[in-house]
C-alpha cells in the first residue's frame, strides 16, 4: 500500500461536521462559517485557499480548539470537542496541535531555544536540550539556538515558530498563513519543511494560504468562500501530471 | 516553581519599568522598616536611659512634668530645687533600699573656644553624693583611652575637683589633669563669678546623659551656685518596685510642699509621649507611601499584561492553562517586590544614621542613645510584608491575564 493510500485509509485525525461560527460586529451578526466539513487524514497535507474573510482564520481557530464554534461537531483524535470550557479546550490542544501564527509571535524576551521549548514547560514534561538542538537543526536554525527573536530574519522567526509548534511532538500543525510575512523563497522553503516534516514525522498540516501557488503544493486544496466550501480537489502532490 | 525563570527574564527584559518599580517600593518598605526602628529603637534607648539613671523613683520640685521627664535624661536650663530637708524628711522610709541627694547646677564653659548653636556653651554641673550615687550606678567606670589615663573619683568635700562624661570630656579637649573652666552666677547675685577645676577623671561612655555631665562633690556643687540647702532630685531605689507600693510610696510624700515623686515608669510614658505625635505622622506618610506603592505595582504589572496582551495570547495557544498565566504574572509580582523588600531593607539600614540625623533634627528625641534599632526581626517582618504585597497586588493583574481569551488577546496584542 502506498503512502497515500494510506491516508485515505486511516482513521481521521481530525474531523469537522458542520461547524458554524458567528461575531457580532455592532449590531451586526456576522457568519464567519456557515457550515463547513472538512476531514484530515494522517500525513495529510491540506491547503485552506480563500480571499480575505472569506473564514479561513475562522477556521483555523476552531480547528485548533483556540475558538469554540456556534454548532456542529468537531473531533481530534478520536475525541469529541463539543460544549468544551476555554480550559478544556486547552486541555485538548497541548500536546496534539502544533499551532503556527502568521506574524510567528516569538517571546522577545527568551532566546530560539528557549521559545522553542516553551510548550514543554506548559505541558510540564523535561527540557532536553539536545532535543531541541535536534529539532532546530530540521529547521535549519540549529547556529542560531542562543539568539534573541530581534535578531533573526522574517524566515528565520518563522521556522523558530514551526520548532515550537513540533517540540510536543504534535499529531496535527495547523498554520495560519505561514507565508504571510514571508518573501517567495521563504515561503517556499516552508512549504517544503512541511512536506518534509510529514514525510519524516507522520504529521498532519492544515494551513491557509492566500498564494494559490504554494496551496497547490498540498494534498488537498479547499476553497473557502463566504463562510463555506466552495470547492474541494487534490493539489499537485496527489493531482496526475497532465497527460499521465 | 516552573516559571521562576520565565518570570525573572520578563523582568529583566524591560529593565526600565522593573527597576523603577523596584525602587518605588524600595522606598516605602525603607521608610516602613526606618519607622520601625525608630519605634523599637526608640523605645529601647528610653528604658536604655531610664534604667542607666539607676533609680526608679525621684523627688522633684513641683513644675512641668515634661521638664521633669526630660531634665534626667537629656538635661535642662529652667531648673527647680527643692529643699535639703526633703532628703531628711524621706530617707528613712522603710520602702527605700537605696537613695541618693542630686544638685544640677547649669554653668557657663570659658576657655573652651568652641561654641555652637545647641546651646553647649553650657555645662550641666552635677553635684553628687559619691557612694550613694555610685551605689546606684555600679557600671560607671573610667575611660581607658590615654586622655583618662589616671583617672580617680574626686575626694568627698573636694573644692576643686570634677570628673567628666565621656562626650564632654572630648568636645572639651580635656584630659586627665587639665583645668576646666566654668562660670557660675550665684543665686541671689548678679555678678557671674569664675571657677576652676582639675579634671580628675574622664568617665566612660554611658549612652545617656552621664556623658555630656561634669560631676562634682555635692557640697561644692551647693557652694559654687549658693545654694546650700537645696537638692535638684532625690534618686530612690525603692526595696519593692510595683505599681502599689509607688502609690503608696507617692501618697506618703504627696505631702511634702513643692515636691513631686516621679516613678521613671512615668518619665517614660511621658518621653514616648512627646514623640507620639512625631510618629504618627511619620506613621501616616509610611502608610501612605506603602498604598502608593501598591497600586503602583498594580498599576506597573496592569500595564505590563496590558502590553504583553498578545504574549499572553500566545503562551495560551501554545499550550499554557489559566493557571499557568496566572503563575507567571503573579510571580513576576512577587519577585518585584521581595526585591523592592530587599533593596528597601538594605537601604534602612544603611541610612539608618541618617534617618537618625534627620529625626534628631526634627524632633526633641530626648534621649542620648541610638534611636534608630533596625533588627533582623523588623528585616524579616519587612521581607514577609513585601511578599505579602506582591502576593496582594499581583492577584488582580494575574486574575485579569489568565481571564484573556487566547484568539481575541493575540488579536489585541497586534
Amino acid at each position: 500500500m502506498t503512502n497515500h493510500a494510506q491516508r485515505y485509509t486511516s482513521d481521521p485525525v481530525l474531523e469537522a461536521v458542520g461547524l458554524r461560527r458567528s461575531y457580532r460586529r455592532g449590531s451586526e451578526t456576522v457568519q464567519a462559517l456557515r457550515g463547513v466539513d472538512l476531514t484530515v487524514r494522517p500525513g495529510e497535507m491540506v491547503a485552506i485557499l480563500g480571499p480575505s474573510g472569506s473564514g479561513k482564520t475562522t477556521l483555523i481557530n476552531l480547528l485548533s480548539c483556540l475558538d469554540a464554534p456556534d454548532g456542529g461537531r468537531l473531533t481530534i483524535a478520536g475525541a469529541s470537542v463539543e460544549n468544551l470550557s476555554e480550559e478544556e479546550l486547552t486541555g485538548v490542544r497541548r500536546g496534539r496541535i502544533g499551532y503556527i501564527f502568521q506574524k510567528f509571535h516569538l517571546l522577545p524576551s527568551l532566546n530560539v531555544a528557549e521559545n522553542v521549548e516553551l510548550p514543554l514547560l506548559f505541558l510540564e514534561r523535561p527540557v532536553d536540550r539536545v532535543k531541541t538542538i535536534e529539532i532546530l537543526r530540521q529547521v535549519g536554525l540549529e547556529d542560531r539556538a542562543f539568539h534573541l527573536p530581534g535578531e533573526l530574519s522574517g524566515g528565520q522567526m518563522q521556522r523558530v515558530a514551526i520548532a515550537r509548534a513540533l517540540i510536543v511532538r504534535p499529531g496535527i500543525l495547523i498554520a495560519d498563513e505561514p507565508t504571510g510575512n514571508l518573501d517567495r523563497a521563504n515561503g517556499e522553503a516552508i512549504f517544503a519543511l512541511f512536506r518534509k516534516l510529514i514525510e519524516s514525522e507522520g504529521l498532519s498540516v492544515i494551513v491557509t494560504t492566500h498564494n494559490q501557488h504554494l496551496g497547490s503544493q498540498a494534498d488537498r486544496v479547499i476553497t473557502l468562500e463566504d463562510g463555506l466550501i466552495t470547492r474541494e480537489e487534490p493539489g499537485a502532490a496527489i493531482r496526475p501530471a497532465a497527460g499521465a | 516553581m516552573r516559571y521562576i525563570r520565565l518570570a525573572l527574564r520578563n523582568m529583566a527584559y524591560r529593565p526600565a519599568r522593573t527597576g523603577l518599580t523596584v525602587v518605588g517600593i524600595a522606598l516605602a518598605v525603607a521608610v516602613a522598616v526606618s519607622l520601625i526602628g525608630f519605634n523599637l529603637g526608640y523605645r529601647q534607648s528610653i528604658n536604655a536611659s531610664i534604667d542607666k539613671l539607676g533609680f526608679q523613683v525621684m523627688l522633684m520640685a513641683k513644675g512641668c512634668p515634661y521638664e521633669a521627664a526630660t531634665m534626667m535624661l537629656k538635661g535642662g536650663t529652667g531648673l527647680l530645687y527643692l529643699p535639703s530637708t526633703t532628703f531628711d524628711d524621706v530617707r528613712n522610709d522603710p520602702e527605700i533600699a537605696a537613695i541618693t541627694p542630686i544638685f544640677i547646677g547649669v554653668a557657663e564653659k570659658e576657655g573652651s573656644g568652641i561654641r555652637d548653636d545647641s546651646a553647649s556653651s553650657f555645662a550641666i554641673l552635677s553635684g553628687i553624693e559619691r557612694a550613694s550615687f555610685l551605689s546606684m550606678k555600679p557600671w560607671l567606670a573610667f575611660s581607658d583611652t590615654p586622655r583618662a589615663a589616671g583617672s580617680r573619683w574626686f575626694a568627698d568635700n573636694a573644692p576643686d575637683e570634677v570628673v567628666m562624661g565621656y562626650e564632654v570630656a572630648e568636645y572639651e579637649q580635656r584630659k586627665v589633669g587639665d583645668i576646666f573652666y566654668v562660670t557660675v552666677t550665684p543665686q541671689g547675685k548678679t555678678e557671674p563669678v569664675s571657677h576652676q577645676f582639675k579634671v580628675v577623671g574622664i568617665l566612660d561612655r554611658t549612652g545617656t546623659q552621664d556623658d555630656g555631665t561634669v560631676f562634682l562633690p555635692l557640697s561644692t556643687a551647693r557652694v559654687i551656685f549658693n545654694r546650700p540647702d537645696e537638692l535638684t532630685i532625690v534618686g530612690i531605689k525603692l526595696k519593692e518596685f510595683s505599681g502599689l507600693r509607688l502609690r503608696e510610696f507617692e501618697k506618703r510624700w504627696a505631702k511634702l510642699p513643692e515636691v513631686q515623686v516621679v516613678s521613671l515608669q512615668q518619665v517614660k510614658t511621658t518621653l514616648v509621649s512627646l514623640v507620639e505625635t512625631a510618629q504618627a505622622m511619620i506613621a501616616a506618610v509610611a502608610v501612605v507611601a506603602i498604598v502608593v506603592a501598591i497600586i503602583g505595582v498594580i498599576n506597573t504589572i496592569l500595564m505590563s499584561v496590558s502590553e504583553r496582551t498578545g504574549e499572553i495570547g500566545i503562551m495560551k495557544a501554545i499550550g499554557a492553562s489559566r493557571g499557568d498565566i496566572f503563575q507567571i504574572i503573579w510571580y513576576e509580582t512577587l519577585f518585584i517586590c521581595l526585591s523592592g523588600g530587599i533593596l528597601g531593607s538594605v537601604a534602612a539600614v544603611l541610612g539608618a544614621r541618617g534617618v537618625e540625623a534627620g529625626l534628631r533634627r526634627l524632633i526633641d528625641i530626648g534621649t542620648h542613645g541610638s534611636i534608630v534599632a533596625i533588627s533582623p526581626a523588623i528585616i524579616a517582618g519587612a521581607l514577609v510584608g513585601a511578599a505579602a504585597l506582591g502576593v496582594f497586588a499581583g492577584l488582580y493583574p494575574a486574575w485579569r491575564a489568565a481571564s484573556l481569551r487566547p484568539i481575541a488577546a493575540i488579536r489585541e496584542g497586534e
